[in-house]
Formats: structure tokens, C-alpha cells, sequence
């Protein structure tokens, strides 16, 4: 079965600092493959074990995603190949936009039979591409997915609601959202970053695709919280001195 | 104004409906099925009647369908996971984005997101003619829900249904509440194995409170069930005493806890983040402090 495995490339969030202003300073913050889809990526790849077939990742950006390290950095988890479609037009797209541009991109793939999405992404969080690159590809799609099998050629995928898990029988392809804890990534080896930087990666333009999808959401502003104010009374040490002493300050609110 | 109601459960559709009056004069419920369409308080109510067989998710077109031609402003969407599929699909038919965990709303419709693991809160609006929001009743202004409830049945439309539910299984529901309780002791990674979480039970027992923790013990360690992990993709909580022990405070978690009105930290690591959050801390091994802990407040 050839399955893509869908990532967003995000700033590392370890590296963002908040400026006076309140407003996010993103200068130090490397590109990296936003965390949930490294999930993904890992089930892409368990699933070409199991059943055969190939893996490739899917990515959508502007044109700084276009990076030698990051390319190896998601080739070392596992994929046979990467498409990458980088252009400065692509830069913070809404869902919608995201999903246009992935359908469009997967115009250019000769076929597939399953497109695996994470549970969000890193840094909007909104959980909504998988959702909607399914309805514009006019094929089933599925969130929560917690466990995939495959059986006469349609997916068995177990599905974990807040209150109930569904065994659901999807036909392919389809398009599907997978949990968070569905599998633990693999941390890629020296063997496998060596075989990364061998590995085919394709990268794009806009106008190499039929994409032309308009922002669906203005951003106003994006500002770090105030911080609320606490005492920080704070005790050095665990001496038998030191504890009682933090027991005395605790004490107070327990 | 016209706002468009969608809930999966009856306690939010009668809610919403009341919330949705500080920012429409119409507001209109979608109801799927005699319960939902019985919760609803709104002027009028498209009911679409259940269907043998199909799942949830099947109506998805004749509610895309009937926003299209009621052409609500503001469409108002319970935050449940099937709803972020519903939704996000409705809205890729009708050609915009959700904004979803929406958590404040201006009478503008201009709505605050999360973003960046916690870090940052982004204000956004649509900039089509119709702005669909996923939300709870909880991050709105409380209005009273009244409304003449109109019935206007709506014909089903049939879907290409393609997935089939093989079987549904309640889940084990965990006996835990966290964001019901007070007092809530979280752990994170300092804790060295699982056995030691006798000990911290001990510690939450002597203080009434209940246990939670970071990503990694829910997802990697499997310690603790997902449901009380907290943090931006888990639990958000606001308790009175937030007890963070062996964590070091990144913002994926605390963006879970800074709502609590008072936090207490304990980890060996001086520079950790978690002890700027803190109203109380010690800079000490956890192994010797929690049971300290436990003696002084078990009596």
C-alpha cells in the first residue's frame, strides 16, 4: 500500500521567546516537523512494514522549510521519499488554504491509498486539515484514530472518542487524523540520517500547482499572556531545616 | 444577526442556544434527532430526523446544506472531537476555516485561540460571510435560553456513505475528575518509575487532592491514563492548589495549570522553569520531600 504521511513544519516552540511587547520572537527558532506528526510519520512507517508498499511525507510552507537539514531530518524517520512545496505564497496559511494546497500537491503523486494527518499541529493546535483535505479529496475521512490494521484492503481503524471507542471498516483511500498516542516515534540513528541524505526529495512551487485559495481567517494579533502574579517564595536545599520550613509556607494554602 | 446552533450533547445545545443571543437576534438550533431537537431554546429548530444505520458523521452534508441557504452569520459548534471532523468538513464545503477552542468570543464575532503549545493567544477573525466557531458554553457570557422553538423538519440527505462502524464500546470511564477537584498534584518526568506513584498517591490522599501529569507519563511512560494528562492537547484546569512535582515547567504543560490560584512547586533543578510559575517552591530531591509531605499533612 503506498501511504503519505502529511507534515507541517513548525518553528521549535523550545526556542520561542516573548518579547517586551508581548508578541512572539520566532529569530532563534530552528524549523522543525511539528511533534504530533511525527506520530504520523511512525504509523506510515509501521504500516509499509507490515503490509508492504511505500511511505512518502507531504509538506506545505513557505519557502524557509526549503532547509538540507530539516529534508534529512524527515527522511531519516522512515519515508522512501518527501514532496515538498515551499513557497513564500504558502506562508501561514489557514486550513483551508493548507488543504487546497495538499490536494493540490497530491495531484502530482501518481496514487495512494491512505493519507495519514497527526492530531494537530504543534503550533495552531486546530485540528482541522486532515477534516477538511478529505472533503475536498471527495474520500472518506476519520480523526481520533487510536489503531489501524488493514484487512481486505479497507483500513480497520480503531477510533477513541471522550466517551467511546468505535471499530470503524474505512475502504481506501482515505484520509486519516491518528492520536497522539498511537505510537512512539522512533529517534532516527546515525545509520538513518546517513540514508536520508540519499533519499529522493522533491521540492516544488506554487505555480508548479493548481492551488489559488484565498485566506479564509485574518489573523488580528498573537500575543504571549500576561503572567499571572505569584509570590515565588522559594526554598534552596532538602535539609530536615529547609522542608519544615517549606511544610510552614504550603501549609498556608493546603 | 442570525446564529446557527450545532451540539452533539443536550446540555450544550440548550446552553449555546442561550449564549448565542449576546451576539445574534436569530438564533436558530440544527438538531439531529428527538433529544437534541428538545434541548434546543431557539427561534426556530431544523430537525433532521435520525437515520437507521448511519453514523453522526453522515449528516455533515444536509448541515453544510442548510447553512448554505439559511445563511447564519455565526455558526456555533460544541467542541467534541466528532464535531472538529464535522465541522472542519463543513467547512471545507463551504470554502472557509473553523476557528476552533475558541476560548473568549467579542460581540463582533472576533474569537481568542490557544496557539503555540500555550505560549500565545491569537485573535482572528473570518473573512467570509459566514464564521464558524468551535466552542463550549463555558468561555461565553451566560444569557437565558428562550426561543419559540419553530420546527422546521429537514429532508436527509444522503451521503456516498462510505465507513462503516463495526462496533462502539463505552469507554472505562476513569474514575478520576480533575478538572472537578481543588486540589490536584501533577507529576512529570523526575518521577524514576512507576512504582513510585504509590508515593504520590500517598502525598494526593493526604492532601484530598487528585492525581495528574505531563504528556510524556500519559503517552510515553503509559503511567497514568490520557484523561488526566494536562496541558494544551489535555486537561485545562484551574484549581486552588496545583502541587508540581519532578516536572520543569514547560509551556505546553503549565498553560494548563496557570489558571490555578495557587501553585507549589518541588524539583531538584534550580533553573526550572516551573519555580517562576510558583507561588511556594523547594529546590530539593522529591524522594525526600513528598513523604516529609504526606507525614506533616496526613494527620
Amino acid at each position: 500500500m503506498n501511504v503519505v504521511a502529511c507534515v507541517k513544519v513548525v518553528p521549535d516552540d523550545q526556542d520561542l521567546t516573548v518579547s517586551p511587547d508581548y508578541t512572539l520572537d520566532f529569530d532563534r527558532a530552528r524549523p522543525s516537523i511539528s511533534t504530533y506528526d511525527l506520530n504520523a510519520v511512525e504509523e506510515g512507517v509501521r504500516l509499509v512494514e507490515d503490509n508492504g508498499g511505500s511511505l512518502k511525507v507531504l509538506t506545505v510552507g513557505d519557502s524557509s522549510i526549503d532547509d538540507s537539514k530539516l529534508k534529512k531530518n524527515i527522511l531519516s524517520r522512515g519515508a522512501d521519499d518527501l514532496l515538498m512545496v515551499a513557497d513564500e505564497d504558502m506562508k501561514a496559511m489557514d486550513a483551508h488554504q493548507t488543504a487546497c494546497a495538499l490536494k493540490a500537491a497530491l495531484a502530482k503523486i501518481d496514487s495512494y491509498d491512505l493519507i495519514l494527518c497527526g492530531d494537530g499541529s504543534a503550533d495552531l493546535y486546530a485540528q482541522q486539515v486532515g477534516a477538511q483535505l478529505g472533503q475536498l479529496l471527495g474520500i472518506p475521512v476519520i480523526n481520533c484514530v487510536s489503531k489501524i490494521t488493514v484487512e481486505n484492503g479497507a483500513v480497520i481503524a480503531e477510533r477513541t472518542l471522550e466517551h467511546e471507542v468505535e471499530i470503524l471498516e474505512i475502504p481506501m483511500p482515505a484520509v486519516i487524523s491518528v492520536t497522539s498516542d498511537i505510537n512512539l516515534p522512533r529517534i532516527a540513528g546515525m545509520k538513518q540520517i546517513l540514508a536520508a541524505g540519499k533519499k529522493p526529495a522533491v521540492v516544488l512551487r506554487a505555480t508548479d500547482l493548481e492551488y489559488a485559495a484565498l485566506a479564509t481567517i485574518e489573523v488580528l494579533e498573537t500575543l504571549a499572556p500576561k503572567e499571572t502574579d505569584r509570590k515565588h517564595i522559594i526554598i534552596e536545599g532538602d535539609s530536615d531545616e529547609a522542608i519544615a520550613a517549606f511544610i510552614a509556607n504550603v501549609a498556608k494554602v493546603i | 444577526m442570525k446564529a446557527f446552533i450545532y451540539a452533539e450533547t443536550a446540555p450544550q445545545m440548550s446552553a449555546l442556544c442561550g449564549c448565542a443571543r449576546a451576539y445574534a437576534d436569530a438564533v436558530e438550533a440544527v438538531a439531529i434527532g428527538d433529544e437534541l431537537k428538545d434541548a434546543a431554546l431557539a427561534d426556530k429548530v431544523f430537525h433532521i430526523a435520525t437515520q437507521a444505520g448511519v453514523m453522526v458523521e453522515d449528516y455533515t452534508e444536509t448541515i453544510a446544506d442548510l447553512i448554505a441557504n439559511e445563511q447564519p452569520d455565526f455558526v456555533f459548534i460544541e467542541t467534541t472531537r466528532r464535531n472538529k471532523l464535522i465541522a472542519g468538513r463543513i467547512a471545507a464545503l463551504l470554502g472557509t476555516s473553523v476557528m476552533t477552542d475558541v476560548i473568549e468570543l467579542a460581540e463582533n464575532g472576533t474569537a481568542k485561540h490557544l496557539v503555540y503549545g500555550g505560549a500565545a493567544t491569537r485573535t482572528e477573525k473570518a473573512t467570509g460571510p459566514v464564521a464558524i466557531y468551535l466552542l463550549g458554553s463555558d468561555v461565553l457570557p451566560n444569557h437565558d435560553a428562550q426561543g419559540a422553538n419553530e420546527i422546521v423538519e429537514v429532508p436527509f440527505i444522503t451521503p456516498v456513505s462510505q465507513v462503516k462502524c463495526r462496533s462502539v464500546a463505552k469507554k472505562e470511564k476513569s474514575a478520576v475528575n480533575l478538572s472537578a477537584s481543588q486540589t490536584v498534584v501533577g507529576i512529570g518526568r523526575g518521577i524514576a518509575k512507576e512504582d513510585d506513584l504509590v508515593m504520590i498517591r500517598a502525598f494526593a490522599d493526604a492532601i484530598e487532592g487528585e492525581v495528574g501529569c505531563t504528556r510524556p507519563i500519559a503517552e510515553e511512560e503509559k503511567w497514568l491514563p490520557r484523561e488526566v494528562y494536562i496541558g494544551v492537547s489535555g486537561v485545562m484546569l484551574a484549581p486552588e492548589v496545583y502541587v508540581a512535582i519532578g516536572l520543569s515547567g514547560q509551556v505546553q504543560h503549565t498553560v494548563g495549570i496557570n489558571r490555578a490560584k495557587t501553585i507549589i512547586a518541588i524539583n531538584k533543578e534550580a533553573s526550572a522553569p516551573i519555580f517562576k510559575q510558583a507561588d511556594y517552591g523547594i529546590v530539593g530531591d522529591l524522594y525526600k520531600v513528598i513523604p516529609a509531605l504526606t507525614e506533616a499533612f496526613g494527620k
